[in-house]
């Protein structure tokens, strides 16, 4: 828990500091929504204005009317809950065993999934797009879940693990001593008490997804199965870019991010100050 | 309400072995008090009872029936643990609720989701509802049931714990330390809570402790365990009174025993040093090197000086209804003599009343001849009067444990 800061100049210098912060992090935002209601006229001769237009909102549908954001984004949305669904079903039960039971090589398979970060993407993604084609997964939304999850399941696996770690066996003990079998302690038992971790590393799952790039760029051709992220940056043309439009449709992009993100996020601050409170 | 039988039980991880050798057979409804130091593989023991540690060799049997490689929830038992291990994210409520859920649950309703669902749908039933209610009351929980345990006491977590041992009527509890984490005066009112539970619910107990004065109050046997063997079996009583080496001798009582090393000639104990008399030896024993043990309280002041056995006083605590006086039979250092010396040779008195003796002075000690151990000086086995009425050669009368 912060300290309360009782005096007066302490508090203001608090708040200064923290509405400077606040300033620093949300212009660009700011600037996104104030470019997407600018004319590229105005972007590309007189200058756009500080100040939002907002009459300029029923403008938008027009702007976007010749691509398929709203195709894209939900695009976006199957590659990014995909990958979180399947990463963290795999990374609950990966952490759990790594966390409770013992077994040969068991430090080889932590340090491999440790290693798998070690590896740049774009060092993976000749050998990868080889699998793909061998296995029938480009140009397939599934196949881009398949290759994000690899990458970012170790991450989740190693925050539940260390969540699981904190757990006393006594209360999966004494679950089986009440009659509760394994499958039953880690959905009913483990699973309650790591929300909060479940919810850290479902926010980690989910932005690796969304905003992912390099393997939707290469592995997917049909620009109706593009994720947004592809769809934005193939605004960008050799002569021309719309700039308004990306900004508008980068826009509308972010929306699902920060509405997911309000979702978990009360989870995420229950599990900090979880451990600050004497239980 | 089975009976227990341990048939050389031993149990080893890699190769640290932790319980040695462990035969035992417990009748039906005793109150059985695994008692020993920490480390001494007690807790290990009950692990093995209720199926939560593999037993390395060995056989552990109910009324008969082997159970060494059946699962915790088809042996019919409850752990109370040292820890409580309450569910955290569960009510009271659900915490008691549990195993009497888990009885009901049948292997689909497992799916995630879904089992939710069934928990709440089985929570309701009738039978479950009001067995709930039932045990909460009995244990004074009614007003915290729909609380979460972080809300609750020390005192009301144990509780709580206790009745999610209750609500599935078992035939074995097994309780591992289950006061150590209360203040003095909770564990007294806990102690005589769970003596009553058992008087009430009449099974069979097994209570993990290191505390003597638990197992004094408590059981109605004991089993002294060191390094993984068993040290005695026996009742209170008989602990107590007739320990059967001086490792039992030690650990019961507070003060301990006194072990006064003596030498046994012509019918009588004299001190080490030969100085004086300590006590008429049996007739059964061998002369020869013994150990004499002597409970505090069989010691008193003596009413005439010059009778009995000459003590210098190191040390006297007054306890209000009763003192402890500390002395040795040797006046060593003077400078010493005010302090309290070193621990093997002072020895105990605890008398009636306040004693006003001062530290440093003389002072003449009865020891009656009733109730007096022997040990033997090498092993520390206690000797015990041959039935033949020949001589028992203490350096070979090994004892066996009182049988059960």
């Amino acid at each position: 828990m912060i300290r309360k800061i009782r005096k007066l100049p302490g508090r203001v210098a608090l708040f200064l500091g923290l509405g400077l912060f606040t300033v620093f992090a949300a212009f660009p935002v700011y600037w996104m929504i104030n470019t997407a209601l600018s004319t590229d006229t105005e972007l590309y001769k007189t200058g756009q204005g500080f100040w939002l237009k907002l009459s300029r909102l029923g403008d938008i549908p027009a702007k976007l009317a010749e691509v398929p954001i709203f195709s894209w984004i939900a695009n976006s949305g199957i590659v990014a809950f995909g990958t979180t669904f399947l990463s963290l079903v795999l990374a609950v039960m990966a952490a759990y065993a790594l966390s409770r039971f013992k077994f040969h090589g068991k430090g080889l398979a932590a340090f491999v999934l440790f290693a798998t970060q070690m590896l740049p993407e774009a060092l993976l993604v000749v050998p990868l797009f080889a699998l793909f084609a061998s296995f029938g997964l480009l140009n397939e939304l599934h196949g881009l879940v398949l290759a994000n999850t690899a990458f970012t399941m170790p991450v989740a696996i190693f925050i539940l693990k260390s969540a699981i770690d904190k757990i006393p066996y006594e209360i999966e003990e004494s679950a089986r001593i009440d009659g509760c079998p394994r499958s039953g302690q880690l959905t009913m038992i483990i699973l309650p008490l790591i929300v909060p971790s479940v919810a850290a590393a479902a926010v980690i799952n989910f932005f690796d997804g969304w905003n992912e790039f390099l393997f939707a760029n290469t592995f997917i051709s049909d620009a109706a199965k593009w994720p947004a992220s592809v769809g934005l940056a193939s605004f960008v043309g050799q002569y021309a870019t719309p700039l308004s439009s990306v900004m508008t449709a980068a826009f509308l992009f972010t929306i699902p991010a920060i509405v997911f993100f309000l979702i978990v996020q009360r989870q995420i601050v229950s599990g900090l100050t979880a451990g600050a409170v004497k239980g | 309400m089975p009976r227990i039988q341990f048939d050389k039980i031993r149990k080893s991880f890699g190769s640290n072995t932790v319980i040695r050798e462990f035969s035992a057979d417990i009748p039906d409804n005793e109150f059985l008090v695994l008692l020993g130091p920490s480390g001494c593989g007690k807790s290990t023991m009950l692990r093995m009872i209720a199926g939560l540690t593999d037993i390395s060799d060995g056989e552990l049997r109910f009324d008969g029936e082997l159970v060494n490689d059946r699962e915790p929830r088809d042996r019919n038992v409850a752990f109370v643990f040292q820890s409580y291990a309450l569910y955290p994210h569960m009510t009271v409520r659900e915490n008691i609720a549990f195993p009497l859920i888990m009885d009901r649950f049948k292997g689909w309703y497992h799916i995630p989701i879904l089992n939710s669902i069934m928990r709440r749908v089985i929570a309701k039933r009738p039978e479950v509802r009001d067995r709930v209610t039932e045990v909460a009351e009995m244990l004074e929980l009614g007003s915290y049931i729909d609380r979460r345990p972080k809300t609750l006491s020390g005192g009301q977590r144990q509780r709580v714990a206790v009745a999610r041992a209750l609500v599935r009527d078992p035939s074995i509890y097994l309780l591992d330390e289950p006061l150590s984490n209360l203040d003095a005066k909770l564990r007294t009112q806990m102690r005589a809570e769970i003596t009553a539970l058992y008087q009430r619910v009449n099974k069979s107990f097994v209570y993990v402790t290191h505390d003597q004065v638990e197992a004094m109050t408590m059981a109605t046997r004991i089993i002294v365990l060191s390094d993984g063997e068993v040290r005695q079996i026996g009742t209170p009583e008989e602990i107590y009174h007739r320990p059967a080496d001086t490792f039992v001798a030690r650990f019961i009582g507070a003060p301990a025993m006194n072990l006064i090393p003596v030498r046994l000639r012509d019918g009588r104990a004299i001190s080490d040093s030969g100085a004086q008399e300590i006590a008429q030896a049996p007739a059964h024993l061998s002369p020869g090197p013994a150990m004499l043990g002597v409970r505090p309280e069989k010691i008193s002041l003596a009413e005439h000086p010059g009778s009995g056995v000459l003590g210098y006083i190191s040390a006297v605590e007054h306890l209000g209804g009763e003192s402890v006086i500390g002395f040795t039979l040797e006046p060593s250092d003077p400078n010493r003599l005010v302090q309290t010396g070193s621990t093997e040779t002072v020895h105990y008195a605890r008398v009636p009343g306040t004693a006003q003796l001062t530290v440093g002075t003389k002072q003449w000690f009865s020891i009656g001849d009733a109730n007096l151990s022997w040990f033997d000086a090498d092993t520390g086995l206690a000797a015990t009067p041959d039935r033949s009425g020949q001589e028992v050669e203490l350096r070979s009368a090994r004892t066996e444990a009182p049988a059960p």
